[in-house]
């Protein structure tokens, strides 16, 4: 602990200070992005970066990447550390750390984290981290997304505790061969990993700089600062809430397709309660743990990265309120109550390496229990996501692609849902077809949107997508998604959203409908996978809808002329009431 | 030969007129007329004759830099446009990447969503299709559906169409025969086809760049007509060249077919002005730095030639564009930027700004929000007898005022308040400079900066302190060096070829004829344009990654026959441009070439070196003593500082700093500490 801290610093420091962090980080996850080789990382942009103060503490994280990577890096850190103190060991120059411990502030194992220490003449600083979602982790089947089978945390692959890579600057060259032996498509990932601790590396070197050149004492103080100032900006914005508590469910599918039916239709709850300018999340109610599937959320890393993503997002949405500093202060306010043993506090070995749509359906429960308190600050219920791991053996060697397949937003207080995007914790990018069909021997033969499914409103949902991918060459697939039951749910007056949709059209014309979690399965060449997305809920009774943009919506082809007639009340009352 | 270079500004068309045998340059200032600037620019033109005493007709070139694109872009105000695509494909342009532009937002709207640049009823699509490696016809093009789309979007009265199809940079064939078709339909529209704007892949960022092409094509098309007819009224014959965003001039007739490739026009202009500066003193590294009321503009100059954007670094109002641009960061920071404290309690100083109206406090015309200007009054920068050559006059006590309001909210005296301003934004300018520095392996110390617009020499010496930079270079005219820039450049010509080419198995002799189509296609444009090939060169280069990246870097590649000794040579560029911007390189991997490409530069007359009006010594040089305030050690101390007259200032001769040097277009700073001196070579030298 740092006991120099001195009580003030100048506000033109902390604001120098700010400045320079948050350039760092976003030239730590830039050049991350650009060195890595696996389309999850460098298109999809699963990946993050941030910086931290010596104990864990995050001071400002990268501005690309997804909100689930960089979020959880301060929990990496701090546990990182806690691993370490526990073995007798501490972290020294020169030291490039490998963490994934989903019970240990991992986000969930493929997340892997490479942290470098930062020191300052002998002191201990600060850290500079990277995570990404990795294609393979050494799980039961090829990819590292859709093992939705696992039936414990060793079933999930690897699990690294603070592991050092490199010790006061020298590579543990063995633990570099447990992973080429040990991972699928090792030459993409061990090479993205590379590129990880090159990154992070960056970052600790830029950051040293940074504390020689404003000095440690002020750099300190600053960061105080500025953690406070964040503090103050979600306390003042909590204060603004009306008084009251308020509670929403809703529902995961589960493994629809599982005569057990403890793992079917399992629900999510949360109860938000204001308190001075304080929250208080509680997830009491939501289901217990799916002792022997992955579909539980790491308290830390998963369900807290969830729950504080949907408050900042709505209470200091940065369409309204600028650039808002990404840093510890902003979480200090909340506090998050989720008993053991649930969906969303797992006991050990629980597995949890798909807890991916849960806990986004997490953050959209959260979401609509503060639609009761500012409901002009919400969309209606979103369309959740789906992730394919497509593989196959090229020779001797894996290739594997992961595609994430977006969902929607529900509609708004003054517009219409997004169309089509990644939602809520999640901000990733889709693959290029030009990209896709030039690397692998997969063609994709549709991208539009999903025409006449939509949530009504007066503000409408969000529009889902149609995207079918065929197989050139027989190879396998896996599938970790939501939402193919439950509707995503319409806001005061609007009517709820659509589900989402898996078919596989076989090469021979039979179509069978999946459900929205398939582990490991084989695909012939010409199988297509045929994906539609969920439209998101409606915002508003559907007959206040200004005419004109049912008109639009008609003339786009996004809805047919019956839906505005049937759903809307197109052209039936002429005089209607607008509001 | 005689050259005019016109810059259109927001509020002011600058004008310059070089006379290559006198070697005498005249400027000129007039106000932009928005409603149609090239009413302004014909009358400043005429006007600048007149004031230069130079036949009208006697002018040989006319150099200009437009905004009209990127006007449009931004007001998002161009065509109503439509679009035929791939069967299968018609939202590639809605859905995008699938990403939202802001993390933390439930509010945001996306600029492609919420202000499409082809609604989705003229998005029109057709059976056909390629597939990779080669741009093979999977299933061929149904011309009668694109007849009907053509009618179709004639009937609904679309004016701007965009073709693009999915694998098109393999292949224009599809594309081609569509534009054939449709021209046949419908003879007045605007086409454009993706596999001619920005033959690459990624269908999103191509498509998008299409359709923008398509959505700012009319209005560009008809500007640059309207410009050249009203300079021939007033009574030129001079060639009209365009400055295109990638650092050349182009002829009316590419822009009217290509505009989006002025879409940079202004801020190019501005990076081949400060390495114009920068070469009159014989420095060839320079980082430019033009800072105006609202933003700040940053370019790269190493060894005379000026740093390209990255492949997906370009965006314009949002959207992502695959065009050739010199790299320019822009960051909001600028005289007008507006000081605050936060809702938590935080000093911000931009990226609002009061820009031009009502503008800084200073300025009298009803700004009440505290600025960098009004803190450079403040601290007596800015003298209020000398700004402008006393063209303007400043309010001191407005900018008392407001800054005395920011002080109390931050429990600091006014003056140290001040200081705070200017410490913030010139911190905020020196993150942006190191972007482009420090974070692409390139080290700012050893590199001029060159500050000009009418705000950058007031924080060049303090941002290049900030950075260990030891030199700061002010041009001659720091207001207009945009339109200097203009009457340095070139014609320049990008041609691109997509080659997904690995270096397990290069195809040596595919390469070279696409070099060799790309240089025949560069050889025609030139030819079209009746330049004489003696003028002509051509350079060629390559995008490579590491098999597996996604991002590629540029390296040049060796003319001549392309053999294996020529590319090996550019794969070694390739991995020490690697090392440079990453920190590592990987020599024992895979690269894939992914792109191939040919620049044609046409060399154009360019201007004499000024001869510098001077002065015989420091005394005739000081106009006044003045207080002005430095953080000397941390402390805000007020200084006795001469405030100096740039023209009468002696050659050559240090000056101590403090010192405050004016001009008409600005005011430059000498910190205490920095010695200044006037260079023959026109500029003003600040050592640090």
């Amino acid at each position: 602990m740092d006991t120099h801290v001195p009580v003030t610093v100048d506000p033109i420091t902390a604001s120098v200070v700010q400045g320079a962090l948050e350039n760092i980080a976003v030239e730590v996850g830039y050049k991350l992005m650009r060195m890595a080789y696996s389309s999850i990382i460098r298109e999809s942009e699963d990946f993050g970066a941030a910086l931290v103060d010596a104990e864990g503490r995050g001071l400002a994280e990268s501005a690309q990447s997804t909100p689930l990577q960089s979020g959880p890096i301060p929990g990496y850190v701090k546990h990182m550390l806690r691993t370490l103190a526990a073995r007798g060991d501490t972290v020294r120059p020169g030291d490039v750390i490998m963490h994934n411990d989903p019970y240990g502030g991992a986000s969930h194992g493929p997340d892997v984290a490479f942290i470098v220490p930062v020191f300052h003449q002998g002191e201990l600083v600060g850290f500079s981290g990277t995570t990404a979602h990795h294609l393979d982790i050494g799980a039961l089947t090829p990819g590292s997304c859709g093992i939705v089978d696992a039936i414990d945390a060793y079933a999930e692959g690897l699990q690294f505790r603070a592991i050092k890579v490199v010790s006061e600057g020298v590579r543990n060259e063995a633990v570099w061969q447990i992973l080429r032996d040990n991972i699928r498509a090792s030459d993409l990932v061990v090479g993205d990993m590379e590129a990880q601790v090159a990154a992070s590396r960056i970052g600790a070197e830029r950051m040293a700089a940074l504390v020689s050149r404003v000095g440690l004492p002020a750099f300190r103080a600053a960061c105080a600062a500025l953690m406070d100032h964040a503090e103050r900006l979600m306390r003042q914005a909590i204060a603004r809430l009306p008084e009251g508590s308020w509670r929403a469910e809703t529902f995961i599918d589960g493994y629809l397709d599982d005569p057990d039916p403890s793992r079917r239709e399992l629900p999510l709850v949360a109860t938000v309660t204001k308190k001075g300018d304080g929250l208080v999340v509680d997830l009491t109610g939501t289901a217990p743990q799916v002792p022997d599937r992955p579909i539980n959320m790491p308290l830390t890393g998963t369900v807290d990265v969830a729950v504080w993503l949907t408050i900042r997002s709505v209470l200091l949405d940065t369409a309204i309120h600028g650039h808002v500093p990404v840093n510890e202060g902003l979480t200090r306010p909340i506090t998050i109550i989720a008993p053991k043993g649930c969906l969303a506090n797992p006991t050990y070995p629980a597995p949890t390496i798909a807890r991916f749509c849960p806990g986004n359906q997490l953050a959209d429960t959260v979401m609509k229990a503060l639609a009761q308190a500012v409901p002009g600050q919400v969309s209606a219920g979103i369309g959740n996501l789906k992730v394919i791991a497509f593989s196959g053996l090229s020779g001797e060697k894996h290739w594997v692609h992961m595609e994430i397949f977006e969902g929607s937003y529900g509609g708004r207080a003054d517009s219409d849902g997004m169309d089509a995007v990644d939602t809520l914790y999640a901000n990733t990018r889709n693959n290029p077809i030009e990209d896709i069909e030039t690397h692998l021997p997969l063609r994709v033969e549709r991208y539009e949107l999903r025409e006449d499914k939509v949530g009504a409103g007066t503000f409408r949902g969000g529009l889902g997508s149609v995207r079918a991918f065929r197989f050139l060459t027989d190879g396998g697939a896996s599938v970790e998604g939501e939402g193919h039951h439950f509707r995503p749910w319409g806001f005061d007056g609007g009517e709820d959203g659509e589900t989402a949709r898996l078919d596989i059209v076989r090469a021979d014309g039979t179509v069978q409908a999946l459900p929205s979690k398939v582990p490991h399965m084989a695909v012939k060449a010409g199988d297509t996978f045929v994906c539609e997305g969920p439209a998101g809920g409606g915002y508003g009774d559907p007959r206040l809808r200004d005419p004109a943009s049912i008109a639009a919506d008609v003339a786009d082809g996004l809805i047919s002329a019956e839906t505005a007639r049937d759903r809307f009340g197109a052209g039936i009352a002429p005089g209607r009431a607008k509001t | 030969m005689r050259l005019i270079g016109v810059d259109v500004g927001g509020t002011f068309t600058d004008l310059v007129l070089a006379d290559t045998e006198t070697g005498t340059v005249t400027i000129h200032k007039v106000p932009t007329t928005p409603e149609d600037p090239s009413i302004g620019v014909a009358e400043g033109v005429g006007g600048l004759c007149d004031h230069a005493g130079v036949s009208r007709a006697a002018i040989d070139h006319v150099l200009h830099g437009t905004t009209i694109a990127t006007n449009a872009a931004l007001e998002h105000r161009g065509a109503e446009c439509g679009m035929i695509t791939t069967r299968g494909y018609r939202d590639i342009l809605h859905i995008g990447r699938h990403q939202r532009p802001q993390h933390y937002s439930i509010r945001q709207q996306i600029p492609w969503q919420a202000t499409p640049l082809v609604k989705r009823r003229h998005r029109h699509v057709v059976t056909e299709r390629l597939v990779p490696p080669r741009g093979d016809v999977l299933v061929p093009l149904a011309e009668d559906e694109v007849r009907a789309a053509a009618r179709a979007l004639r009937e609904a009265g679309i004016t701007a169409i965009a073709i693009g199809f999915l694998f098109s940079y393999l292949n224009p064939a599809h594309e081609r025969r569509a534009r054939e078709i449709v021209r046949e339909e419908h003879p007045d529209a605007f086409v454009t086809i993706s596999s001619d704007v920005a033959p690459q892949f990624r269908e999103f960022e191509r498509f998008t760049t299409a359709a923008m092409n398509a959505f700012v094509g009319p209005k560009v098309r008809d500007y640059v007509a309207r410009l050249d007819r009203r300079i021939g009224e007033a009574g030129l014959t001079a060639d009209l060249h365009i400055m295109a965003s990638n650092g050349g001039v182009v002829t009316p007739a590419m822009v009217a077919e290509r505009p989006v490739v002025t879409m940079l026009s202004g801020p190019a202009a501005g990076v081949l002005g400060g390495a114009w500066a920068g070469a009159l003193s014989d420095r060839k590294n320079l980082i430019t730095f033009d800072v105006g009321g609202t933003s700040a503009d940053i370019g790269i100059v190493t060894e005379g030639v000026f740093a390209e954007a990255t492949a997906r670094d370009t965006w314009i109002a949002g959207f992502p564009l695959l065009t050739p641009m010199i790299d320019i960061h822009t960051i909001g920071a600028g005289g007008g930027s507006i000081a605050r404290v936060d809702e938590g309690g935080a000093f911000r100083v931009g990226p609002q700004s009061a820009g031009a109206r009502p503008g800084p406090a200073a300025y009298g015309r009803g700004g009440t929000e505290p600025t960098v200007t009004d803190a450079h009054v403040v601290l007596g920068r800015l003298v209020p007898a000398n700004f402008l050559g006393g063209a303007m006059s400043l309010d001191v006590a407005a900018s008392e005022r407001v800054i005395d309001g920011l002080a109390a909210k931050l429990g600091l005296p006014r003056e140290a308040a001040a200081l705070g301003v200017l410490t913030i934004i010139n911190a905020n300018m020196a993150n942006a400079i190191r972007s482009r520095t420090v974070q692409k392996g390139i080290d700012p110390r050893g590199y001029a900066l060159v500050a000009f617009g009418g705000a950058g020499p007031l924080h060049g010496a303090e941002v290049a302190r900030e950075l260990g930079i030891r030199e700061v270079v002010v041009p001659p005219h720091p207001g207009i060096t945009s339109a200097m820039g203009l009457l340095t450049s070139d014609l320049k010509y990008d041609a691109l070829r997509t080659a997904f080419q690995a270096s397990t198995a290069f195809d040596l002799a595919r390469m070279a004829e696409d070099f060799a189509a790309m240089e025949a296609e560069i050889a025609a444009r030139f030819a079209a344009d009746g330049i004489d090939p003696a003028r002509t060169r051509t350079a060629r280069a390559a995008d490579m990654r590491y098999a597996g990246q996604g991002y590629e870097l540029r390296v040049a590649v060796g003319d001549g026959a392309v053999e294996a000794g020529t590319i090996a040579a550019a794969l070694e560029r390739f991995h020490a441009a690697h090392r440079a911007e990453y920190g590592h390189a990987f020599p024992d991997s895979v690269v894939e070439i992914v792109n191939l490409r040919v620049t044609g530069i046409g060399a154009r007359p360019k201007p004499n070196r000024p001869v510098p009006r001077h002065g015989d010594g420091l005394a005739g040089a000081t106009l006044r003593e003045t207080g002005v305030v430095f953080a000397v050690d941390g402390v805000a101390e007020r200084m006795v500082t001469p405030v100096l007259a740039r023209e009468r200032l002696p050659l050559g001769t240090p000056i101590a700093g403090p010192a405050i040097v004016v001009q008409t277009d600005t005011t430059t700073v000498v910190p205490p500490g920095c010695t200044l001196v006037a260079d023959a070579g026109g500029n003003l030298i600040i050592t640090l």
